[in-house]
């Protein structure tokens, strides 16, 4: 009698569970059940910006009545997602976008609805943002957001040593020797910090300042670019500093990382983007940020790591997608987004962005950022960047630069012309 | 006296190991315990110096965690209904029959697994996209109703070690096939069953990437979708990974707690007696 | 409902529709799986496997190039050899390992101790932790200056290596890590060991065997089907051994961790060559299928089912 029970409630729950997973229909369409137009967006943001997203969707919403934005936010996975999803014809409306050169024929070009658009502002963006969004002189995408590569110092441990706090203007030379009094071995205490499989787009900036690039600015040379000596002596530099033991040479993603030993206070200098700031302030380190180094008297280069939104071709609401886009780059929606750097100019001077002097650095390097990245001159640039890769990686563990750079070029130059 | 050695051995032994396993599991729990100055110390400190419990709470409450669970839910008990039933079926056909074809559909059936996700995922999502069930939790659930190859070889090794002779007495006394089947086997292999149920709870429970792939909004979201939240592109909320990587395997460890008793019961623990 | 197909039946003219009906009962015990295939795999599979005599980019023109992508692997392209030949030293290390290791831990846990619920508990925690957390709990681990691991190592004068940094411990790394989770394999050893009828242990005591005695006469042959299982599922998971190299290593140091699985993943997802990755796909296919049927036939040498074993008797 008991067992009967039992097998009726089981079934019972069953059943209500299959109702629930099958009234949870997706919204794959384009319509609510109340109605409501539904505008894909995807991000991979996470946590604070993430929430800030959300809110900026929120506002558009209430100025949209109809509309519903759904917010799908994919992390890590951001680019696996987004792959097969376009792969399957199935891409969001709207979303976060980089890679431009692999995405910019299935991604709508903005440029005549900008034309059409009276006040969107375009001048009040910084300038050099747009370049990174731009594929044979379409604009496929609005800035939203972006970073630039500064150094952070631990300001507790250049008290202990008595080493003066970095001014801008200051030497890759004079990095290295403060790098090298930092260290102190027995501590497991490092100056600097180096990852042994950097991401070869971090490294442009390194590379510009020292007058060397990864290739030609029409795209179609790496020969004489990827292993002249301005390039291979900044790439060297790192290495070398790993191989000197003031530099700590961290891992791959999820092991730890550079940041996590600048939070536990035994890395003086670290060279990063404008995210890990709060985790730092939470970590309670005592830090501060200065532009990055310059090659003797060379001019100093910036990197760019943009966010922009683009809208896909494949969208059957362009307008509407156009019209989000344009709201999330708007001064409102810029002004909310506190967790990054603002993109407009007005922004900028409304918050006194420029007062802060954890902040100031990035907008001195993104003036400086006038070069373009590798990966937007050429379309097949991500072959050519395989090679590479191995390249610097084996740099990085010790091994002499120039001829694995001859070597990448050797291998590589077959790449540029294919179609 | 040996007797006794033998047990000190068997137990020091089972007693180092549970540490060593155990070990990742509780650096888990202290990490998500501790203050976020706290995390990175060398040489590492197991225990935080002041507990934040708080941290599991402001972890769970920064998303939806319990619309999450119960997405999670509701997949893993029709998923793994779906191959208990439709599992077990295709198992005693593959080992109690002869027929045309049949080690050849085996091979099929293995071959299955032998093709990596990555070059059958695009077509998928087009099939499953064409079928309406994109964004539902229709496409993790409904594909496991019917069988996997992984249960299917499982089951079919251990029916294939149940003597013959068996349901041989079951035909003299008049049962046919489906009650072979259904009031012999499949009591029999009950131990298998609960074993395939606790790898498919499992299985299910920490999928990552069916649901990132064929789900978009957040309210549709399972426990792992929300839990990858936590690692974002340029920076990792330690304190939260570990703790809802805690509380989630709450859940599976306890259904395990209470299955693993059935486990080791035995296949044949009923038949022989 | 006829209850009378019994084994006579069979031989007698009369029940010829039976027969018919008899010869139906197979398929459509193994009818969901068919169903399921045809309806949810054969499509993607036929789709990969034409594709892959195609240059498919993700996004962007699609182009029949015949042969091109497999004559392409085999002569222009250094890493589908080396992603090959490390996976298949990792599957040489990780293969036995994994199996004797899983086995082993079960027949600890087939003891009869106090607390065995605990015990198999605890043993299993390993794979019921998940993906990030898992990656960042080794990551801790393994580090070279800050680890866990050296720390430890340090304690007892031995000064580790930067395991992950570096290219002659990374690939042993993994292996370890690997067989830290090998709980599943542990348990299907666990259940086929209960499976074993105690009797014949008790009959052979009686005739005086020991223990090792016991283990290879009876243990052994008896658990041949579950090892078979074991030994394929391990093989073909060796293969596509991926996650804990894609989240912990990247691949490296130096490509030293670069997987075949992660050949396939990278060519799909990070260059975006659908066409190539899917010509990797069925390459890694062939080397798998090849290997499972070699297994396959061999079995009949060396694998025991319990009614062969009473037939023979």
């Amino acid at each position: 009698m008991r067992k009967k029970k039992i097998w009726f409630s089981l079934l019972v729950s069953i059943a209500v569970l299959i109702m629930f997973a099958c009234s949870s229909n997706g919204t794959s369409g384009t319509e609510t059940k109340d109605g409501k137009t539904v505008l894909r967006f995807a991000t991979w943001d996470t946590g604070e910006s993430l929430k800030i997203q959300q809110d900026i969707a929120k506002e558009f919403e209430k100025e949209n009545k109809d509309v519903k934005v759904q917010v799908e936010a994919y992390a890590d996975g951001f680019d696996q997602k987004i792959a097969a999803s376009f792969g399957a014809k199935n891409p969001p409306d709207v979303m976060y976008m980089w890679d431009f050169t692999t995405y910019s024929q299935s991604l709508e070009p903005l440029d005549s609805y900008i034309e059409k658009d009276t006040d969107i502002n375009m001048d009040d963006f910084y300038e050099g943002l747009f370049n990174y969004s731009k594929v044979d002189d379409k604009l496929y995408g609005m800035p939203a957001g972006f970073s630039t590569m500064v150094v952070y110092y631990n300001k507790k441990l250049f008290d202990q040593y008595k080493i003066p706090y970095p001014q801008a203007g200051w030497t890759w030379d004079e990095f290295k020797e403060i790098a090298k009094n930092l260290t102190d071995k027995s501590k497991k205490q490092y100056g600097f910090s180096v990852t042994s499989e950097p991401d070869t787009y971090d490294l442009q900036g390194l590379v510009w300042s020292n007058g060397g690039s990864f290739i030609s600015d029409d795209g179609k040379e790496i020969k004489g670019f990827i292993n002249s000596t301005e390039t291979v002596e900044s790439i060297q530099l790192y290495g070398d500093m790993v191989k000197e033991g003031s530099a700590i040479l961290t891992g791959g993603k999820n092991q730890q990382s550079a940041s996590d030993i600048f939070k536990s206070g035994k890395l003086g200098m670290l060279v990063s983007g404008v995210w890990p700031i709060q985790g730092f302030k939470d970590a309670k380190v005592d830090f501060g940020t200065v532009m990055m180094p310059a090659f003797g008297s060379k001019p100093v280069k910036g990197l760019i790591s943009s966010s922009s939104i683009s809208i896909a071709k494949d969208s059957k609401q362009k307008e509407l997608a156009w019209k989000f886009v344009k709201y999330f780059s708007s001064e409102k929606a810029i002004n909310m987004r506190t967790a990054d750097l603002p993109v407009r100019k007005s922004v900028v001077e409304k918050n006194k962005v420029m007062e802060n002097p954890l902040y100031e650095p990035f907008y001195t390097m993104l003036e400086n950022a006038t070069n373009s990245p590798a990966f937007l001159l050429n379309k097949n640039w991500n072959e050519i960047n395989r090679n590479l890769s191995a390249a610097i990686n084996a740099v990085m563990v010790g091994q002499d630069g120039k001829p694995l750079f001859d070597k990448v070029v050797n291998e590589s130059e077959k790449y540029l012309t294919k179609d | 006296m040996q007797k006794g050695l033998h047990k000190f051995f068997v137990y020091t032994l089972l007693i180092l190991l549970s540490m060593l396993f155990l070990a990742p599991f509780i650096w888990m729990v202290t990490t998500a315990l501790k203050a976020p100055d706290e995390l990175y110390q060398y040489p590492p400190k197991l225990l935080p110096s002041t507990w934040h419990f708080e941290n599991f709470l402001n972890a769970w409450n920064s998303q939806p965690f319990n619309l999450y669970l119960v997405n999670s839910l509701i997949v893993t008990v029709l998923t793994t209904i779906g191959q208990i039933i439709s599992s077990t079926l295709v198992a005693y056909g593959f080992a109690r029959f002869k027929f045309k074809g049949r080690d050849f559909l085996f091979i099929i059936l293995l071959a299955t697994m032998m093709i990596p996700w990555d070059v059958t995922m695009i077509p998928q999502y087009m099939a499953f996209n064409m079928f309406g069930w994109i964004n539902s939790l229709k496409a993790l659930i409904i594909p496991s109703w019917f069988g996997s190859a992984f249960y299917i070889f499982l089951l079919r090794q251990f029916i294939m070690s149940i003597p013959k002779e068996l349901d041989e007495a079951a035909r003299m006394d008049g049962a046919n096939v489906f009650q072979i089947y259904y009031k012999i086997y499949l009591p029999l292999v009950w131990p298998v069953i609960v074993l395939i149920a606790v790898f498919n709870i499992l299985g299910t429970w920490n999928d990552y990437l069916g649901p990132l792939i064929f789900l978009n909004d957040q309210s549709k979201y399972t426990l792992t979708l929300g839990l990858a939240q936590f690692k974002g592109v340029h920076d990792v909320d330690t304190n939260g990974i570990m703790a809802v990587t805690f509380l989630i395997s709450i859940v599976p460890l306890i259904l395990f707690f209470l299955a693993q008793k059935k486990i080791v019961e035995g296949v044949q623990s009923t038949s022989l007696k | 409902m006829k209850t009378d197909v019994g084994v006579n039946a069979e031989y007698n003219p009369v029940y010829q529709k039976k027969k018919k009906w008899n010869k139906i009962v197979p398929y459509l015990f193994i009818s969901p799986w068919i169903i399921g295939f045809i309806v949810f795999t054969l499509g993607p599979l036929l789709f990969s496997f034409i594709i892959s005599f195609f240059d498919w980019p993700i996004v962007g023109e699609k182009k029949f190039i015949g042969l091109t992508n497999y004559i392409t692997m085999f002569t222009d392209d250094p890493l589908f050899w080396s992603s090959l030949w490390i996976t298949l030293k990792f599957a040489l290390f990780f293969v036995p390992l994994n199996i004797i290791l899983a086995l082993l831990l079960a027949m600890l846990l087939n003891q009869k101790v106090k607390g065995s619920s605990w015990f198999r508990t605890f043993f299993y925690v390993p794979s019921v932790i998940s993906g990030v957390a898992l990656a960042m709990i080794w990551g801790t681990v393994y580090d070279g200056e800050y680890g866990i691991l050296n720390y430890l190592l340090s304690l007892i004068g031995i000064e580790g290596p930067n395991w992950l940094n570096d290219t002659s411990w990374a690939l042993v790394a993994m292996v370890i890590a690997s067989l830290w989770g090998q709980g599943t394999m542990m348990l299907i050893f666990l259940s086929g060991l209960k499976n074993i009828p105690q009797d014949l242990y008790e009959a052979a005591e009686i005739d005086g065997a020991g223990k090792i005695y016991k283990f290879f006469k009876i243990t052994v042959p008896l658990l041949t089907p579950t090892i078979l299982f074991n030994l394929i599922m391990t093989i073909i998971g060796a293969f596509q051994t991926l996650t804990l190299a894609l989240v912990l290593t990247g691949g490296g140091p130096l490509q030293s961790t670069y997987f075949y699985a992660m050949y396939v993943y990278e060519n799909a997802f990070k260059y975006f060559k659908m066409g190539y990755s899917s010509a990797n796909a069925w390459v890694m296919f062939i080397i798998i299928l090849s290997l499972t049927m070699l297994v396959f036939k061999s079995s009949s040498v060396w694998v025991y089912y319990e009614n062969e074993v009473k037939n023979d008797k």
